[in-house]
């Protein structure tokens, strides 16, 4: 008796092991492209440049990244128009910016994401492409003619490349520039350049003669004074003389760069580029040029030097110019006057380092089960996409929020948005939800620039003319080469920080160069770039 | 034998007594140095930990071109209350402020009930299995599910999008039942049996005796839950989708985050341009540690040591 239960038992749990087993093996295979059971609600027709409307109301949740200076409301115009428009009601599930990632990764973790998650940074998304949670939507750009027609019009396909992992397929659907935006530079004292007699810098060699200038007529002061030391030292400046020299460095580190010349990637912290970064900033910090707090000190220490004339250089983008720095010297140093210059030129010559590509969407696996999958899909590329729907996301309703005249965006005059129409009672953001980042990035060139002011176009009009710094080839690691590669890169990458910090302050001496690079052979920099080379050649050998 | 002395179940004992009461006995030499190295240490800790406070209270009366010049020390510059206004007029700050208040209130009343009754069984050596419960809550000291079993279980629970999400999972901190377990402990058992001795049930024991002999210890578990649950944001960031449900603390977090977001970023889109100035910061954190900093000095008068003075003569 007892005999006979446990052997049914077991061949009961045999049986459900080959089911699961079979079950698992058939997940794979015919998945490919049979989308017969996913189309309720979407369009037959639908096309580039046609309004989508669900066929019948449709409800898709979203990871929504609330923004404490535009937090989420439910009467919004925005949410209300979008349903008009496409049938389509999201269902938000608020997170708050503060820890937008965490929540991300729990929730995927848990299995409870949000079928549509945006704000996602790549590479973040590598984190979750071995777990299966997360669409290989490279499968699915059929569905979304609008973004296809993009990466054709605007020839994106270099820059998508770099998106895929080791499978050849990509998990993110990426903002997209129809032309690079750069967004960092510096802002110089011209009323001091004035004073002294000084032309504005073009190359980082004549920013250094200005600010030894600046340094002989004020003694006392530190001329450049950076900010943007978080999260590693130096982040924004080490970012910007880098890419003056053609490298990915500081905040935008990239341990592995291209060699066009010998057709393979190098350790970006042994180059002969990276070494001319250090010892140009070196100079500067040797000459009491550059303040060596600017690697360390928190952005209001900067702003503090910058507003009481301790310093007269400081990094800056369009918003910190015009949000910070312009209004503190409004209050302690009303004559002042300061302009961010176009990003001055290194050794890699005019180029322009920005990507073209933004943070952008992932889709949860789920997704792909829906009835309404086909519909979601469209539904994302006509408002992220088309040229309609990230006009709507942008700037709102036509006659409510804004008019348009011969391509020209204007705000109606009671509403408000970065201090367009100060005297407007509503505010674009935080009353109607347009503007909103969650929705609302790239595009056109006439549509990311037309909230610029005329100076920041000016700005971008110099940066456009200059050539984009070209796209790395793709070089995916599997998921067990990025296990391993991380455990070299990490200290790798703390080795690079701490020594760079060494040298430019003057606490190693440059002669050392060579031993340093010795020290990061020790710490396994040559494997990690056979890897990376590995994974490069074995990518050019399957896509051809 | 065992009496009970009357008046001790109060706080209201006579004052300690002082050390330097008579000129009696001289202290000697190294008592004084180390009276006096005692004070100077401790006065440079209330500096240290004070003076953040104050120049977080200075900045948020402060007009913000002096907090851009650095000249914001101890004492508010150009001194004036519209960041205060501009705070308290954002309806969603007093919402997420009313839901710390319940949280917290909800929350420290659960934890005292559930850590009592758990301290009170644990500290009486005659319970069988003792050591098991004991083994129970200490294994959750050193082991935990982890973060995404812990949601699985609250979401199927579904107390996810609840107060409960917030108030129960954390409702007895195992320390906290260590440290009651051992002031139990030291209560002295014969007060206990007297009181059986009269009449009372166990219940009646642990209400009429027990307790209020324990006001010291529960004063500081109130303060030490109140504080905590004030200040926790993660449970409810975890566990709430909604903003309208948050505590205030998700909110300061994120207003803080919003203004120091532009770096980790990296590329921000210009949408996301307003940054929030130094002094709304300042304000929001004012009156988010004011409450709590009130709370203070009403539960210190419990913090009376010799309550039981006397209490066992024999």
């Amino acid at each position: 008796m007892f005999h006979r239960t446990w052997r049914r038992v077991a061949i009961a749990t045999a049986g459900l092991l080959t089911l699961t087993l079979v079950g698992a093996c058939s997940d794979d295979a015919p998945e490919a492209k049979n989308l017969d059971g996913n189309r309720a609600g979407a369009m037959a027709d639908y096309g580039i440049d046609k309004q989508f409307k669900a066929s019948e109301p449709l409800s898709f949740s979203i990871l929504y990244n609330n923004h404490p200076n535009y937090p989420l409301k439910d009467d919004w115009l925005f949410w209300s128009e979008l349903t008009k428009r496409t049938n389509v009601k999201l269902a938000p599930v608020a997170v708050p910016l503060s820890d937008y990632e965490q929540k991300r990764s729990l929730l995927i973790g848990a299995g409870d994401a949000p079928l549509i998650m945006p704000k996602t940074y790549h590479p973040s998304e590598n984190a979750f492409v071995s777990s299966g949670a997360i669409l290989p939507v490279s499968d699915y750009l059929d569905l979304m003619p609008n973004l296809k027609d993009k990466i054709a019009k605007w020839n994106l396909q270099p820059e998508f490349d770099t998106l895929r992992q080791s499978d050849g397929k990509f998990y993110l659907l990426p903002g997209l520039h129809e032309k690079p935006w750069a967004e960092y530079s510096i802002a110089v004292r011209t009323d001091i350049l004035q004073q002294l007699n000084l032309q504005i810098p073009k190359t980082w060699d004549e920013l250094y003669t200005v600010l030894k200038a600046m340094k002989a007529r004020y003694p006392d002061s530190y001329p450049y004074s950076d900010r943007w030391s978080k999260p590693n030292p130096g982040g924004e400046l080490l970012s910007i003389v880098g890419a003056a020299h053609g490298l990915r460095t500081g905040w935008s580190w990239n341990p592995a760069t291209w060699d066009p010349a010998a057709k393979k990637f190098v350790y970006t912290g042994a180059t002969e580029q990276y070494k001319q970064v250090i010892v140009y900033l070196n100079k500067l910090v040797a000459e009491k040029l550059l303040d060596p707090e600017s690697f360390t000190q928190t952005d209001e220490q900067a702003r503090q030097k910058l507003a009481n004339g301790k310093s007269f250089v400081i990094g800056s983008n369009a918003q910190s110019l015009v949000n910070d720095y312009r209004p503190d010297l409004a209050k302690t140093l009303p004559n002042a006057k300061l302009t961010k210059i176009p990003m001055l030129v290194g050794p890699a010559g005019e180029i322009n380092p920005a990507s073209r590509l933004e943070n952008g969407i992932m889709i949860s696996k789920k997704a792909r089960d829906s009835k309404n999958f086909v519909a979601m899909m469209q539904f994302i590329d006509w408002l992220y996409y088309s040229d309609a729907g990230q006009e709507f996301a942008k700037w709102g309703v036509e006659g409510t929020t804004f008019t348009k005249d011969a391509g020209k965006y204007t705000l109606n005059p009671d509403v408000d948005m970065i201090g367009l129409n100060p005297k407007g009672s509503k505010h674009l953001q935080k009353d109607f939800g347009f503007g909103n980042g969650v929705f609302s990035y790239g595009g056109k060139l006439d549509l990311v620039q037309s909230f610029f002011s005329p100076e920041e176009m000016e700005f971008q009009k110099v940066m456009n003319a200059r050539t984009p710094l070209p796209v790395d080839p793709p070089a995916p690691l599997t998921d067990e080469e990025r296990e391993q590669a991380s455990l070299w890169e990490t200290p790798l990458k703390d080795h690079v920080v701490q020594n760079t910090l060494k040298f430019i302050l003057g606490q190693r001496p440059l002669t050392e160069w060579d031993a340093y690079v010795g020290e990061l052979k020790a710490k396994n920099a040559d494997q990690y770039i056979g890897l990376v080379n590995k994974a490069h050649e074995r990518f050019e050998k399957d896509n051809g | 034998m065992v009496t009970v002395a009357p008046g001790t179940a109060g706080p209201k004992t006579t004052p300690p007594v002082r050390a330097r009461r008579s000129r009696g006995i001289r202290p000697t030499r190294g008592y004084r140095v180390f009276q006096a190295v005692n004070g100077v240490v401790l006065t440079l800790v209330v500096i240290v930990t004070l003076y953040p406070f104050v120049n977080i209270v200075a900045r948020s009366l402060s007009d913000e071109a002096p907090i851009i010049a650095g000249k914001v020390n101890l004492v508010p510059q150009g001194f004036n209350l519209t960041a205060y206004r501009l705070v308290m007029s954002d309806p969603m700050f007093w919402t997420n402020y009313r839901n710390t208040v319940v949280y917290t209130v909800v929350a420290t009343a659960i934890s005292i009930v559930l850590t009592t009754c758990y301290a009170y069984v644990l500290s009486k050596h005659q319970l069988r299995g003792r050591g098991v419960l004991v083994g129970i809550a200490v294994f959750t000291m050193f082991f935990s599910g982890g973060l995404i079993p812990n949601y699985v279980l609250i979401t199927s629970l579904g107390m996810k999008n609840s107060i409960w999400a917030v108030v129960l999972p954390n409702a007895i901190n195992v320390f906290n039942l260590l440290v009651m377990k051992a002031f139990f402990e030291s209560l002295p058992v014969e007060l206990e049996e007297a009181a059986a001795v009269d009449g009372l049930s166990t219940y009646g024991t642990l209400l009429r005796i027990v307790l209020p002999l324990s006001k010291a210890i529960i004063a500081t578990m109130l303060l030490f839950y109140a504080v905590s649950f004030w200040n926790s944001w993660f449970t409810a960031f975890l566990y709430l989708d909604q903003q309208d449900l948050l505590p205030v603390t998700v909110y300061l977090r994120n207003l803080i985050a919003g203004a120091t977001g532009a770096q980790s970023a990296g590329g921000v889109a210009e949408s996301d341009a307003v940054q929030a100035a130094a002094t709304i910061q300042a304000v929001t954190i004012v009156l988010t540690t004011l409450p709590i900093l009130a709370v203070y000095p009403f539960i210190q008068r419990f913090f009376v040591s010799g309550v039981m003075l006397g209490a066992v003569k024999g």
